[in-house]
């Protein structure tokens, strides 16, 4: 049991699952994950892959992984640094996709740029960016009562682009006499701009290096050309690209 | 019983044995095999088999799940890699992870190494510069290390051969201290590069010129190359990743297929060497022990002749545990000076500026290499508070970046079509040459052991003094010429970083006339085993500022060439 217990532990950050008879169990297969089969990423799969294995083994086969969190929400597996709920992800979704919508061609939720998103948050940042970023994405829903009225899957899409917009710009200074409840929403909206900033980087990042941009409307070129180093910006022509 | 002792013995007897598959290995391997020497190339890591193992060769940016980079757990699991500029999501693979092979940093030093067939031949930055004379003169005539035991003269014929096989791009620049070689075309130097060229033509005369760098790419005489099943280079700048065209040199695409084809390598991977073994009645060494990485278990191969090329420190530690009764500090180590005199070449600084002519242009395509600067300080005659100078690497480009303002529409408009073009931005950064000193050295641990049972390799090597004020000079020289080139908004910087991220370690066992202040003479035997050669970084005298491969290249071809000469029984 100790694999499990510790492996468990990891997945949700503390929340004593293991006692938790409420516990809901998802399937969220590693292999659903796009992933390379090689060099780093290969380990990390391999570790995800071998700690879910052994959850399998204990468990009678089924791929599971306990919600622990007091939404008593199930708990996405593949992004074991972060407590994200299904809500959560289709929450960021909709932040993505009002960063980029969808217009002439695609946007960010059709092509799923939010699980880019928490590849990135969960992989390549720090602990204490995670948490922030875990934070912002919680609170936002309570951030887009306040800021639009409602939470933000009700609004439209303009109402959305506002509350988004305004997220960026959140600066509050601390109260007078600050008492724990203001000190606690404070701390949640400051957590709500830096969740945007983030999003909004790897929103872009997601978008741009996507396999639809970079097949269908800007293929990659794996050969540049030759090298010229003296070309007039006058003569490059570039088709306009509409979004 | 006995005949089958017999038999096994010679299997794994033969006529040459090269230590590691790389760089100036796979060289050794190839000259050796060319001309009818059964060879047994050692390799301790995996084969990795030109086109077939270059997994990431294809892939394009979206296809690596972090876009290529290193998550946060591996470079906190692998902080020493993870400084090398090319440890990124496409090449990691190639890479050997921090504790797969642990050392002593008695002084930080990131020691980068490449655990496979083709060694760091896959990853390197394929920068082929020849020395000259004004670099083997350079101990004798500045009093430091010890005299170099050759010359220009001896190694040119060298540097044409090797430079011809691997396919070398360049242009014939004319310059003593660089001498020119067997060049394919060169690349282009762009419109500012060039504009800068001439600044230096004005304000310097001939005495600091910039030029192209040559880098091991092909760029012509493609039938000849036809035959290594190696084509014209692509420009794509993703060479770490193994090239599909075999557009650059590598073990893998060129020596190392060309040493198989003739039925005369022997290729044994997973091969550990443990110690060179030295049998005292014959005076010489006669095999070598190997341990093999999978089963842990000992195994012995014999040879009239080894070559020892696994990597400078690498070699140093074989050659430090191949102790017997005659050399118990270690082989050939009569005067105790093996694993001492290491230097490197130090890349702590850099200048960027920013120019604001020629805004009309800008640059298309792919391009290799960059503008390179041959060493001009105290080239001629001491004229410096410090010894020796420094090269450095000169490029300039244009930045094409978009409006990331807002969100909406707007936002995703501008990011698929980016419209701003920057400034011209160039940039420069120093190689400079360290002075091999007996305080930088490496050393075996009495104590500790890696997971073979091999003892850890204790490294100490520092800057010094020179270093600092070498450093200081560059940055100020530097400042100067962008000053009066008219670059603007000039920045330098010294990141500090450990010896070790040049990748470009060298010495322990150096090179020289007398056996009492050296380990190998001008042949690169050893002075007390005299069958036993050494041709990677190891060898290494001085370091001078080029980039070394190319030297360790001509050196190995050379050196097999001596063997073969020598040895009565090929």
């Amino acid at each position: 049991m100790a694999i499990r217990e510790s492996e468990c532990t990891k997945a949700v950050n503390n929340a004593p699952c293991i006692k938790n008879s409420d516990c809901f169990f998802i399937l969220r297969y590693e292999h659903l994950r796009p992933c390379l089969t090689i060099g780093v990423s290969n380990y990390l799969t391999m570790q995800r892959r071998d700690a879910l294995k052994a959850l399998a083994l204990l468990t009678g086969g089924a791929v599971l992984v306990p919600s622990c969190d007091f939404m008593k929400e199930d708990i996405l597996a593949a992004y074991r640094n972060l407590q994200v709920t299904p809500s959560l992800q289709k929450l960021l979704a909709a932040i993505a996709d009002t960063i980029i919508p969808a217009g002439t061609i695609k946007g960010a939720a059709d092509i799923s740029v939010q699980d880019f998103i928490l590849v990135m948050v969960n992989d390549c940042m720090k602990e204490e960016q995670q948490k922030v970023f875990m934070q912002g994405l919680s609170a936002f829903n309570d951030y887009s009562k306040k800021a639009g009225g409602k939470s933000f899957a009700k609004l439209t899409p303009e109402q959305k682009s506002a509350v988004v917009l305004a997220g960026f710009d959140i600066k509050n200074e601390p109260a007078e006499n600050e008492n724990e409840k203001q000190k606690l929403t404070r701390e949640n909206e400051d957590a709500v701009r830096e969740c945007l900033q983030i999003t909004k980087r790897f929103t872009i990042q997601g978008f741009m290096m996507s396999q639809y941009i970079q097949t269908e409307i800007k293929p990659y070129q794996l050969i540049p050309g030759e090298y010229q180093g003296a070309v007039l910006v006058s003569d490059i022509k570039k088709e306009i690209i509409h979004g | 019983m006995a005949n089958l002792n017999i038999d096994a013995e010679k299997e794994r007897t033969f006529q040459a044995i090269v230590i590691g598959s790389g760089m100036s290995g796979s060289w050794a391997a190839k000259e050796l095999c060319e001309h009818g020497v059964k060879t047994l190339v050692l390799e301790r890591g995996r084969d990795v088999k030109h086109l077939k193992d270059y997994p990431t060769t294809s892939m394009l940016p979206y296809e690596f799940e972090h876009r290529g980079q290193i998550p946060e757990a591996v470079q906190r699991e692998n902080p020493i890699v993870s400084r090398c500029y090319a440890f990124r999501e496409d090449a990691a693979h190639f890479f050997v992870k921090d504790n797969e092979h642990p050392y002593i940093q008695e002084k930080p030093f990131d020691w980068i190494r490449g655990y496979q067939v083709g060694g760091k031949s896959l990853l390197w930055a394929r920068q082929v510069q020849r020395w000259s004379d004004f670099d083997f003169t350079g101990p004798a005539r500045d009093g430091f290390a010890v005299d170099w035991p050759i010359r220009y003269k001896d190694i040119a014929s060298w540097y044409s051969h090797v430079e011809k096989f691997a396919g070398v791009s360049g242009n014939k620049d004319g310059l003593p201290n660089l001498p020119d070689g067997e060049f394919l075309p060169g690349f282009e130097l762009n419109i500012v590069e060039k504009y800068f060229q001439e600044q230096q033509k004005k304000n310097y005369g001939d005495t600091r010129p910039m030029i192209l760098a040559r880098c091991a790419h092909i760029t012509g005489n493609l039938e000849y190359y036809a035959q290594q099943g190696r084509a014209k280079c692509q420009s794509r700048n993703l060479c770490q990743r193994g090239c599909p065209f075999g557009g650059y040199f590598s073990a893998n695409a060129s020596t190392l297929p060309w040493a198989e084809k003739t039925g005369n390598m022997t290729l044994r991977t997973h091969a550990i060497v443990h110690s060179i073994i030295y049998d005292e009645a014959k005076g010489k060494a006669t095999g070598v022990h190997v341990i093999d990485a999978n089963t842990k278990e000992m195994e012995e191969y014999y040879a009239d002749v080894i070559f020892l090329n696994a990597a400078a420190l690498n070699t140093n530690l074989i050659l430090l545990n191949s102790t017997s009764n005659r050399f118990p500090e270690g082989l050939g180590n009569d005067n105790g000076l093996l694993g001492k005199f290491v230097a490197f070449h130090n890349y702590r600084a850099g200048v960027s500026a920013e120019y604001e002519g020629h805004m009309e242009y800008t640059t298309q395509g792919g391009r290799p290499t960059s503008g390179y600067f041959p060493r001009f300080r105290n080239l001629l005659k001491q004229e410096t508070d410090f010894l020796r100078g420094y090269a450095a690497g000169f490029s300039a480009r244009r930045y094409t970046s978009a409006d990331q303002d807002g969100i909406g529409l707007m936002l995703k408009e501008n990011i698929l079509n980016p419209s701003k073009l920057s400034n011209w931005m160039v940039g420069s950064h120093m190689m400079g040459e360290t002075i091999p000193k007996e305080s930088n050295y490496v050393a075996l641990s009495k104590e500790e052991k890696d997971q073979y049972g091999m003892p850890l390799l204790k490294v100490n090597v520092d800057y010094d003094g020179n270093d600092e004020k070498m450093v200081k000079d560059y940055l100020e020289q530097m400042t100067e010429m962008f000053d009066r080139a008219g670059f603007k908004n000039i920045r330098t910087r010294d990141d500090h970083r450990a010896p070790g991220l040049d990748i470009h370690e060298m010495g322990g066992a150096r090179m020289g006339r007398d056996p009492k202040t050296s380990l190998l003479n001008k042949d690169h035997q050893l002075h007390a085993c005299e069958n036993v050669y050494v041709t990677d970084g190891a060898c290494m005298t001085s370091t001078s500022t080029q980039n070394p491969s190319l030297t360790y290249m001509a050196f190995a071809a050379r050196a097999a060439h001596h063997a073969m000469k020598n040895s009565t029984n090929f």
